[in-house]
Formats: C-alpha cells, sequence, structure tokens
C-alpha cells in the first residue's frame, strides 16, 4: 500500500484550531475538534471519492459474481461474458463494463447481517450497525452515526465547493448525526437528466441581472461590517459569516457554478454517460469532483427487484448503469483524474440465491460484490469469493465496516480517529474496520 | 488566518500535549533543589507573600507495603489568596529509615512512625507519619484493586476491550461494571494466558500493558510502575475475586473542591476514599480524571491540574470504582480591575451574577439600549418581531419602569402560547409521522391549552405522565404513543423533566453518575404494563393494566419499581403505578425537576443554560454560577411552578438586558453570562420574521392562509425553508434535534431563492404597500429599518440606502435595500 501514514504532529492540530476559527465555533466546540485524535493526514488529501449506490440491493449473482456451474433454481438467467481481463468474468448485463474491467477491483466477498433495507444502507453508508430504530425513512437525516461523506465534510481538506455533495436528492442515511447540519450534504434535489435540470437557489432568480446583484451583495457588504462589534462577540455571526463566504463563492465562483452546469458538457459527452439519471449524475459527479468536491454519493435506484428480477435488470436497471458506469471510468481515465478519484459501487445488499414465486429475488446481506476503482486501486483484481450460490462467503470476507474503513484511508483520513458526541461519548470514526489494503497491491 | 506571532505562540502552548508540559513541570521542579532559588522563583509566582501553609491529610497513616500518601499542600498568601505549592515546596523526612518522599508523596520504609517537613521559604509545617504493616502486602482483590486500575488505564473503555464485540477477542464490559464476567475473561478465557500465578511477570496481562509483546492499545504501563506490583502481587496471592471481609467504598473525596488558579498554573488534587470500616486512602493516582473543558484547565493521571491561558472555569470529573465527585477549578482574567466597579442592581438575579463576575475579574458590559431590548424581547419570549408601531410607541415613552411594561405586555400577548406550546412540542415529540394527524394535532392544541391557562408546570406534567384515555380525544395520551416502550419511556422523562441520562444505564453504568442498571430498570417498572389498544386508523387507547415485575435483560434479577435515588415501591395502592411516579417527580423537593425547567427557561432567554448541556444535570457538570440555579429553582418552587413568574425576573434582570457588545474585559467570556449572547433565530421564527418583513403571509397546506410558522401543529408541513433551516425532527426529548447551525443551503436560499424574491417582490407585500402609498427614500428606509432591525436606520444604512436609490429606479432599490436588510446578519441574529 503506496500511503504511510503520518504520525500526529502539532501543526496538524493547530490546523484544526484554524478550521476551528474560521467556522467561528465556540471554544467549547473547538475543544471537541481538538480531542479529534489526531486524524492523521496522509499524503492523500486530494483524492476525491465517487461514491455510487445501487439502492435497493444489487444481485452479485447476476452482475459481478456469475454461477454458471451453480444448481439451476438458484443460477438466473444470465450468462458470464470474458471481459478485458484474462479469468474475470461478469454478467452479460454489463457489456460495457467488461472493457473496464482491467480499471476496476471486484470485492466479491461483502457481508454483513441486516436484511432490512434502512438499516442496511445505514451501515454501508455509515461503516457502523444501526441500533434501535426505523431508518427506512429516507427524506432526512437519520443517522446514528455519521455517513462517511460527512467524515469527510468534518475532517478532510476542503475547498471552493461543499466537500460533500449529494444527488439526485437526499440519499437515506447520508447523514451527519451528531457531527451537526454544518457537515450534512450539500443536496441537489434534482434530476440532471431532465431538460430542466438547475441546482436549486445557486443561480440568480430568472428576474434578476448580475449587474444588480452585485450591488445588492455590495449592499450587504456594507450592512454587515457596520454590525461588526456584534459579530466580534458573535460566534454566531462568525459562523454566519463563514458560510455566508462558501455560499458567496459558490454564487460568484465562475469554476464553482460551472461545475453544477452539467449542460456545459458537449452532447457527445452526454450521450456518452447516457441521458439517464445515473448517467447525468456520474457526469455531474465527475464535473464537481474534478471543481474539488472531495465526496459526491449518487443515489441510483431502484434494485429492489422482489419481481421480475430478470426482466427489471435486463430492460430497466442495467444498460443506464452499465453506460453510465463505464463510461465515468473511462472518462476519468482519458482525463487523468482516475489516480485522484476513488470510484466506489456500493448497495445496502445483495440478494437471495432462490429466485422466489414471483421470479425476484429477496434481500441477501450475507454475501454481494461491491465494485472499486481509481486512487492506486489495482485494477483487474477480483477479491474475495463466495460458495456456488454466490450465498456464502468463502474467502476474505469484507464488512461494511473494513470497506468505510478503506474509503476514509484513501481519503487520507485515519478511520480510527475519535469523535465525540455532545455527551461526550467517544465515538471512532469506523470501530471495527481493518482498510482492505489488497487493493493496493 | 494571519495570526500575530503572539497568538500563534499561545495557541502552540495550549496545543502541546499536556504529558509533554509536566515534564517540563518536573525539570522545574529538578531546578527548584535549593531553597533559594526556590524562593526566588516563587516570588515571581505569588501574588503575596506566604502567610501559612497547610497541609492535607492532617496525618499519615500507611498500612501496607503498597501504600503511598500525596500530599498536598496550601499556602496562604497575604492577599487573602490561596495558591498550591504542592509541587513546588521542600518536603523533608524526619527519619527517612521510616518513610521517603517520594516526589510529593510519602511512601514507607519500615515500619515507625516519624514526620514530614514542609518549608516554603521561611514558613514550616509538618504532618506526623505512621507506617505499620509494610512487610505485608496488603491482600489484593480483583474487585477492589484490578478494576480501578484497569479502568484508570482505559483498557475497559468504548473504544477498547470495553466495546460490544471487545478487542481482538479479549472483551471486558465497560467501565468495569460486570467485575465478576471481567474476572472470568481475564482469569479462565484464552486458556487462562492472561494470568500466570507462577510468573506473574510473563503473563499476557503484564506483557501487553508494557507493550512487551505487540499491543494495539500501547504501552500502558512501564516495567518497574507501582501498577504492574499490584497486579503481579494480585496473581502471586492467588487472584481473588473479592472477599467478603474486604470494606467497601463509601465515599469518595476531593480536595479542593473550588478553587481559583491562576493562568499557566498547576493545581493538585487530592482524592481519598472512605471504606465501610472507617478508613481512608488515598486513591490519587488510581482515580480516573477528566476535564470538560481542556482549553480552559486539563488534568493528567496523577490529578494534577494546569490551567490554560484562557480565563474561565473548568470541572473535573473523578471517578473510582463507580464513584464520582467533582473538583472546579476557576481561572480568573487577569488583571482583575480595580477598582472593580459598583454595578447597578434590578433584582437578586444580577447579585448572584455580578458576584461571579468580581471573582472572575469581568466586568458586565453597558446596558443594551431600547430597541435592542425590545426587539430581543419580543424574540426571546414570544418568537415574534415587534411592528413599526410598537418600536415607535416603545421608543417615544419616557416612563422609567417602561421595559417592565414592555415585558408585562409581551409575557400576556396570545404568541405567548404559540411559541411555548412549539418549544414544548418539540421537547414532548409532536409528530404525525408517529402520532398520525389526529394524535399529533390534540397533543398540541393540549399544551398550548396549558400554556394559555398558564398551568402550574408541575400540574400539567403530572397529568401528562399518568395520561390514559383515547388519543384521538385526549391529548396528553400521545405521549405513551411517541415512546411505545418502557425503555424509551424511561430514557425520555428522565431525560425530558429530570435531566438525568440514564440512557447510558441501559447497557452500562452511567460513566459520569452514580447510576446503574438497576436504576434504569427501576424507573422502567413504571412503565411496564401500559397497554396501547387500536381503536382505528391514528387512534389507539392508553392505559396501564397494572403494575409488572421488570428484570434486568442482563442477569434476570428482579428490579422493583423505584424512582432514581427514591424508595423501592414493593407494593402499590394505585392501579396505576405512574400515579406514584407522577408524584414523585412533580413533588418540590424532588431535586431534579425544578432545577432542570429552570435551567431551561434560563437558557431560551440568555443563550446558554448554566448547566451545559441543559438537560444533562449531574454532580459531575456543575452549573457555572451554582448559587444562581438554586436562586432559581428555589424561585420555581415558590411560585408553584408558575414558569410566567421566572421569566418575568429573568426578563426584569440588568443580565438579561445587557448588551452583547462586549467591554475588553469579557470579550472571551462564554460562560458568565457578562454580556448578551447572539443567536440565530430558530426556523420557525425566522420564517415568521420573513413573512412579516416583507408582508407576505406564507401558505401551509391545510392551515388558514395567515397561519404563523410558530403555530403549526406538528413539524411535518411541507417547507423547504423549514427544513433547510434546522427545524426540530422532534425524535429525541430535547431540544437537540433542532438546529440552529448554518449551512451553505441556508445562505443561498436566503439570497437566490425565488421564495425569497416572491416574498419581497410580492405585489400585497410591504415593498408595494410604500411605494403605492407615495412613500420617500427616507420613509421607506424608516419603515424597514423598523421592521427588520426593529429601530430607526443610523447613517450607515442611510448610506447604503443612498447609493442604491441614486443608481436604480425606487421599486428595484426598495427590493434591493429589503433584501439587504433580510440578508444582515443583524436581522438574522437576536442581539
Amino acid at each position: 500500500m503506496p500511503r504511510k501514514s503520518k504520525g500526529s504532529d502539532v501543526c496538524q492540530r493547530r490546523e484544526f484550531l484554524r478550521v476551528g476559527t474560521l467556522a467561528g465555533l465556540s471554544l467549547a466546540e473547538v475543544m471537541l475538534l481538538q480531542k479529534v485524535c489526531a486524524a492523521e493526514t496522509r499524503k492523500s488529501d486530494d483524492i476525491n471519492c465517487i461514491f455510487i449506490f445501487a439502492l435497493g440491493g444489487m444481485p452479485q449473482q447476476d452482475m459481478w459474481d456469475l454461477k454458471p456451474e451453480g444448481p439451476a433454481e438458484t443460477r438466473g438467467d444470465f450468462s458470464p461474458i470474458s471481459t478485458n481481463v484474462p479469468g474475470i468474468q461478469i454478467s452479460e448485463l454489463l457489456p460495457q463494463i467488461s472493457k473496464v474491467v482491467d480499471k476496476l477491483a471486484i470485492l466479491r466477498s461483502l457481508t454483513h447481517e441486516d436484511s432490512d433495507h434502512g438499516r442496511g444502507i445505514h451501515i454501508m453508508m455509515s461503516g457502523r450497525k444501526a441500533g434501535v430504530g426505523d431508518f427506512n425513512t429516507g427524506d432526512h437525516d437519520n443517522n446514528q452515526h455519521p455517513c462517511i461523506g460527512s467524515m469527510v465534510a468534518r475532517l478532510g481538506k476542503v475547498g471552493e465547493l461543499p466537500p460533500y455533495i449529494s444527488l439526485p436528492n437526499f440519499l437515506n442515511s447520508g447523514g451527519a448525526a451528531f457531527l451537526g447540519p454544518s457537515y450534512g450534504p450539500f443536496v441537489i434535489a434534482a434530476d440532471p437528466a431532465a431538460p430542466e435540470f438547475k441546482v436549486r437557489d445557486i443561480s440568480l432568480p430568472t428576474s434578476m441581472t448580475s449587474e444588480r446583484s452585485v450591488r445588492r451583495q455590495l449592499a450587504l457588504r456594507e450592512i454587515n461590517r457596520f454590525s461588526r462589534r456584534v459579530e466580534e462577540v458573535s460566534r454566531s455571526a462568525r459562523s454566519l459569516d463563514a458560510f455566508y463566504q462558501k455560499a458567496y463563492g459558490l454564487m460568484t465562483s465562475q469554476k464553482a457554478k460551472e461545475a453544477f452546469e452539467v449542460d456545459r458538457e458537449s452532447e457527445a459527452m452526454r450521450q456518452r454517460y447516457g441521458m439517464t439519471s445515473v448517467g447525468q449524475c456520474a457526469l455531474l459527479g465527475r464535473r464537481l469532483v474534478e471543481a474539488g468536491c472531495r465526496f459526491v454519493s449518487i443515489e441510483n435506484g431502484h434494485w429492489d427487484t422482489h419481481r421480475k428480477n430478470s426482466w427489471s435488470l435486463r430492460e430497466v436497471l442495467c444498460p443506464s448503469f452499465d453506460q453510465g458506469v463505464s463510461a465515468l471510468i473511462e472518462d476519468l481515465s482519458d482525463r487523468g483524474m482516475l489516480e485522484k478519484t476513488l470510484v466506489v459501487v456500493t448497495t445496502e445488499f445483495g440478494r437471495t440465491p432462490q429466485i422466489n414465486d414471483l421470479d425476484g429475488r429477496d434481500h441477501w446481506p450475507g454475501a454481494f460484490s461491491v465494485v472499486m476503482a481509481g486512487a492506486g486501486i489495482q485494477g483487474g483484481q477480483v477479491i474475495g469469493a463466495t460458495d456456488k450460490q454466490a450465498a456464502t462467503v468463502t474467502d476474505r470476507p469484507i464488512t461494511p465496516q473494513d470497506l468505510a474503513a478503506t474509503i476514509l484511508s484513501v481519503l487520507g483520513i485515519d478511520h480510527k480517529t475519535v469523535l465525540y458526541t455532545p455527551v461526550g461519548r467517544p465515538v471512532p470514526l469506523v470501530g471495527d474496520g481493518t482498510p482492505v489494503n489488497d487493493l493496493f497491491t | 488566518m494571519n495570526a500575530q506571532p503572539a497568538e500563534v505562540l499561545r495557541i502552540f502552548k495550549l496545543l502541546i500535549p499536556f504529558e509533554f508540559l509536566t515534564g517540563i513541570v518536573a525539570l522545574l521542579m529538578f531546578q527548584f533543589g535549593g531553597a533559594a532559588s526556590a524562593e526566588e522563583s516563587l516570588s515571581g509566582i505569588l501574588a503575596g507573600d506566604v502567610i501559612s501553609i497547610h497541609i492535607e491529610p492532617e496525618a499519615v497513616h500507611l498500612g501496607g507495603k503498597n501504600r503511598q500518601q500525596q500530599l498536598l499542600v496550601t499556602a496562604q498568601l497575604s492577599d487573602g489568596s490561596r495558591v498550591d505549592l504542592t509541587h513546588r515546596c521542600q518536603m523533608q523526612m524526619e527519619d527517612p529509615s521510616v518513610a521517603r518522599v517520594v516526589e510529593s508523596r510519602v511512601a514507607g520504609v519500615r515500619d515507625g512512625e516519624t514526620v514530614v517537613k514542609v518549608r516554603v521559604g521561611t514558613v514550616v509545617a509538618s504532618v506526623s507519619v505512621r507506617v505499620n504493616g509494610y512487610d505485608v502486602y496488603p491482600p489484593v482483590h480483583f474487585r477492589h484493586d484490578i478494576i480501578p486500575l484497569l479502568t484508570k488505564l482505559g483498557c475497559n473503555g468504548s473504544t477498547c476491550h470495553g466495546k460490544q464485540a471487545g478487542q481482538n477477542g479479549f472483551k471486558l464490559s465497560v467501565f468495569g461494571f460486570e467485575p465478576r464476567a471481567d474476572f472470568v475473561a481475564l482469569t479462565r478465557e484464552a486458556n487462562g494466558r492472561r494470568v500466570f500465578p507462577a510468573a506473574p511477570e510473563r503473563s499476557l496481562l503484564i506483557l501487553k500493558a508494557t507493550a512487551s509483546l505487540p499491543h494495539t492499545g500501547g504501552r500502558l504501563i512501564g516495567q518497574e510502575s507501582p501498577d504492574i506490583h499490584l497486579i503481579a502481587e494480585w496473581m502471586r496471592q492467588g487472584m481473588s475475586y473479592d472477599s467478603d471481609r474486604a470494606p467497601s467504598l463509601v465515599q469518595l473525596t476531593v480536595s479542593p473542591e473550588e478553587q481559583i488558579v491562576g493562568m499557566g498554573s498547576d493545581q493538585q488534587l487530592l482524592v481519598m476514599a472512605e471504606y465501610s470500616d472507617g478508613s481512608f486512602q488515598d486513591v490519587t493516582r488510581d482515580a480516573a480524571y477528566t476535564s470538560n473543558a481542556e482549553m480552559i484547565a486539563d488534568v493528567n493521571a496523577g490529578g494534577i491540574v494546569r490551567a490554560g491561558q484562557l480565563a474561565g472555569e473548568a470541572a473535573v470529573t473523578i471517578s473510582y470504582m463507580g464513584h464520582v465527585t467533582a473538583a472546579r477549578i476557576f481561572i480568573p482574567r487577569l488583571p482583575v480591575p480595580d477598582p472593580y466597579p459598583d454595578l447597578p442592581v434590578n433584582n437578586h438575579i444580577d447579585e448572584l451574577v455580578w458576584s461571579k463576575l468580581r471573582k472572575m475579574g469581568l466586568v458586565p458590559s453597558q446596558l443594551c439600549d431600547d430597541t435592542v431590548f425590545l426587539r430581543r424581547l419580543y424574540l426571546d419570549t414570544i418568537g415574534t418581531l415587534p411592528t413599526t408601531q410598537q418600536v415607535r410607541t416603545f421608543l417615544s415613552r419616557t416612563e422609567s419602569d417602561k421595559r417592565q411594561q414592555a415585558i408585562e405586555q409581551v409575557l400576556s400577548r396570545t404568541e405567548f402560547a404559540d411559541y411555548w406550546a412549539l418549544k414544548w412540542s418539540d421537547i414532548l415529540l409532536v409528530n404525525r409521522a408517529v402520532l398520525g394527524e389526529r394524535g399529533a394535532y390534540q397533543f398540541h392544541q393540549w399544551i398550548r391549552e396549558q400554556i394559555v391557562q398558564n398551568r402550574g408546570y408541575d400540574e400539567w406534567v403530572r397529568e401528562l405522565i399518568a395520561a390514559s384515555g383515547n388519543s384521538g380525544k385526549y391529548g396528553p395520551v400521545n405521549f405513551y404513543r411517541a415512546l411505545r416502550t418502557p425503555e424509551e419511556l424511561t430514557r425520555s422523562v428522565s431525560q425530558a423533566f429530570l435531566g438525568l441520562r440514564l440512557n447510558c444505564a441501559q447497557c452500562h453504568h452511567h460513566p459520569y453518575d452514580k447510576w446503574s442498571q438497576q436504576d434504569f430498570y427501576g424507573l422502567a417498572g413504571f412503565f411496564n404494563g401500559i397497554e396501547r389498544k387500536i381503536l382505528r386508523t391514528d387512534r389507539e387507547f392508553v392505559y396501564h393494566r397494572g403494575y409488572q415485575q421488570t428484570k434486568l435483560p442482563t442477569t434476570g434479577e428482579i428490579v422493583f419499581a423505584k424512582p432514581p435515588d427514591g424508595a423501592e415501591v414493593p407494593n402499590f395502592t394505585e392501579p396505576d403505578p405512574r400515579l406514584h411516579l407522577a408524584n414523585w417527580l412533580t413533588e418540590a423537593k424532588n431535586p431534579w425537576f425544578a432545577r432542570l425547567v429552570a435551567n431551561r427557561i434560563w437558557k431560551n432567554f440568555l443563550g446558554r443554560g448554566l448547566v451545559e448541556p441543559e438537560d444533562d444535570l449531574r454532580r459531575t457538570n456543575p452549573a457555572t454560577n451554582e448559587p444562581l440555579l438554586a436562586y432559581l429553582e428555589e424561585q420555581v418552587r415558590q411560585s408553584q411552578f408558575d414558569l410566567k413568574q421566572l421569566m418575568r425576573l429573568i426578563l426584569n434582570s440588568r443580565v438579561y438586558q445587557l448588551s452583547s457588545v462586549p467591554n475588553e474585559t469579557n470579550a472571551d467570556d462564554e460562560q458568565n453570562f457578562s454580556h448578551y449572547t447572539p443567536k440565530r433565530l430558530g426556523a420557525e421564527v425566522l420564517l415568521d420574521a420573513i413573512c412579516h418583513v416583507t408582508g407576505t403571509p406564507e401558505d401551509f397546506p391545510g392551515t388558514l392562509r395567515g397561519t404563523r410558522a410558530i403555530q403549526l401543529w406538528d413539524n411535518h408541513f411541507p417547507s423547504y425553508f423549514l427544513e433547510t433551516f434546522g427545524r426540530s425532527e422532534r425524535t429525541s426529548p430535547c431540544e437537540c434535534g433542532k438546529s440552529d447551525s448554518p449551512t451553505v443551503a441556508q445562505t443561498l436560499h436566503l439570497m437566490n431563492s425565488p421564495e425569497t424574491e416572491a416574498k419581497i417582490t410580492d405585489v400585497n407585500g410591504r415593498v408595494a404597500r410604500l411605494l403605492q402609498q407615495g412613500s420617500t427614500e427616507q420613509q421607506i428606509v424608516e419603515e424597514l429599518c423598523l421592521a427588520a432591525l426593529g429601530r430607526l436606520p443610523v447613517a450607515k444604512e442611510q448610506d447604503v440606502a443612498d447609493q442604491l436609490f441614486a443608481g436604480a429606479p425606487v421599486r428595484q432599490a426598495t427590493e434591493d435595500f429589503l433584501w439587504t436588510l433580510l440578508n444582515s446578519y443583524e436581522f438574522l441574529l437576536i442581539h
């Protein structure tokens, strides 16, 4: 593994204090920051992540881990095809992806124990098992533990863009939990594939000329400058100011604003990704990390194929997925961005070996696949293995905690970093995970 | 950040690990070897001359080989202050063949008696030392000796072996609260390799703790530490778990309990354990310490507190074998203003705050001006901006008691019930996603009615806790629908009404308090047996079917229903055990009930609780001004829980009416109320404020036009604004689900959204109205400033307006000026 961790030092901690002061945090909050047991910054704080979540549960045996030799009643309808890496086969559903497998690591041995969507999503998004509660209403922050994106927003280096952006909506368990909404995702609640796609509140209202807007901003600065005496005491004002600066940066930085404008891409490029939600989200995700966003999460659904599994995969889910994901990998590679971009394709669990009465497959967390690429990951490899039905992990089990630890470590964050909840309970980012170091060999 | 060099240096100092600092202290002490140089150095440190020195304990008695006694040496100075000189004095043993001084501790050498002399300059004091049983290592028991050691070293912490899955196959109970299981884990599991009585130093336990074998937790103790001797001795003695004859720990005391410490100075703590046989033992080096404010005062494993470079105060929690105590450290700002100004007083709150400020070397800010006061009063009390007319009227009045009159008016307005019903609905979880529309509506109506009637807080809580009936008709039973298990109810009731965080104790002993699983399930016993019968969609009939036996999930032990710290109730006379609980909860002598609500109300107005978080009341989390909280509590009781009385008292105090602009002494103060702390308007209040200023009501589906956000009966009305600005999620029984932390999305929404723009340009809005009336620029600017900021414009706003009006048509300039005000920090904050 090429990344070496560097021990914590005073400068590191000073950086926290600096960030704290800028954000206008209170003394108590800065102290909390201080307590953060030195997130050891690796020399990889320039790596960003595009995190594609196949919501509903992606069938491992029909996509990444085919078992042509398996029993007929569990095998399903799809045949394996060869890829551009000798010896690695994936599903015929993924012909485009089969041409970029040399850049992918296929992890076939993910495993956990939660067969409920909400709980499965929680553990895959945050690397922490959900406790008591209902996690299935995904429209707000139901996190019991910060999701990986929020950890990055809190501990990673941030640039002009919001560090954690979620599209095309708020992804279930994508919240910041006790870190607070300031570390939650900037949600682009719109589908970039839609013709009228627009990011809410980033651009001026249609009636507003930019000239007039500049006048308003200047007036606002004047007015706020006058109340400087209030600001000097008020951390509330200082913290508003920090977010005003960020928002203002977003509105006024041409580069930042353009990052959100997927229609600046050529028609050919947009067609290459596919004019589908997952395709255009992937393209927008690429634009956002290119402009400095640290973590883009993309929801792709709905993979919950309790009925007509094969038909849904063939007709609805896989074509756009295959095109979007393969285009993303190729495009990142063509632009020389793949070295600095981690791509993760994940899901909450796999699907049952048995095909049910409705031609569907049900929830199966015992064994499933996740795919990763970029950021130094050795492409063209398969990690882990399952039995004849892709039902049980037989080699190299990988837990959601391991996966979370891996993503964090690639992004330069020590997964053992301990954060403190508001009641002072110490909570490590990822409790029991170990980074999957074989990925880099 | 362009920090000044001095600032950088200060930051560095604060960030240097404490261990390192204590190293420096040790070095300094080494240099203090000679008496002359010690005096020389002391003269620079001490404000006055040493008049006398006081040594604790009064006499040293060491019984047994491994015992040592920490000394605490305090000097009384001529200026009246007291200073810790434990590590800056000379200690000399009269007969070194009996005992010796190790750092600042007395350790035995052989049985006998002697005297230790302590000298500071020319002042000398001494205490007697008696050593007996030196040849015998006292019996070492797992429960009494080894568990506290594992806790101190952090082995059983929740991030190491104490976590649910253990660490590398070795699992201990968190903080050692299941000693029996830990004993088994240590002595029997892993084929008994963890212990090795024949050669303790080759046991896994010692090899790992000293990192002689690879250990993820690193090296925790040195080869020669007394801790190693203790563990080895325990193995040698045959690894006893416990002994019937071993006395039990009765209480833990710390000295000093309260101390003023200068910036950058040290304070040694002395922690003594008192046992059931009347004996005392020094556990200073065995206890575990945590500071609640490390930047202000940090503490190391030896119980040495070090004050940082900031004025303020810290509470150090000391825990040992499930007992806790706390020491409070105050670091005054220097120099203390001399002479300290004579401060005017409106009521007793002021006296109590001033007295604390004086102690801390802080001078309060000026009284805020009338317009600031009025806006603050309206927003804090009724979540509503004053109208332009109300501001003008208030400004025009000249009576000396006009603030008092305004307070009375505001307390009697109808918005008062709207605003406080909203606040209580956040705490009591009024949420249609859980309760259904009917239930949420009824519950909110009931809460609001209690406020309208100004019913005693104790009365309505008593009714709520004992509520039975149809959830569609009787609001308060919905509390038992939002919380559906005895465990949930225990967590929520204890937090919402007592400020106790029993949730920790559901699974393990509370780490910073005395609560155990027995306490948790004792309280749960009152809720065991609550039934919820479905009547029809959205409605349930809630009742209690009588007392049910409750067992601990871990051991199956039966626990009787028992309020925290109250008496067990083995037999209920009432058919519904909740009646007993409701009475206990709300009776005047309950130590938490009045305290919590007093603290909540204080926080609502002053922005910060006297205890923070406001609903975490425990001995180890003391109030920043204990006499004040005690006084407020007492007022609540005396007024028979009429919370309006308490509000009246707070609002009339000078403390509440202080300016938010700091003076040179108090800019850094965040906990003593030396100036008002600005806070962002809450989501609902802010939305209403924008509607008010723009003159455009918000439309909430299913409500009458003109319904305000603070009037909504639950938190699920679709509203991007309220979502984005952090209305309460109402999933846990506190105000913590509500957030005023800023986000980029909020700022963008205010600046750029079509919604904001539509309000500004609304054909029936304030701008349109002003233009229709043919207002002049002057009138427009005045009206908008009064509406948004609650004050007349000053030259600065006038200048900005002049520029806007000079460069654009009047409508556009008016809109731009209003936009500017809506986005200004002054508008967004209560200040």
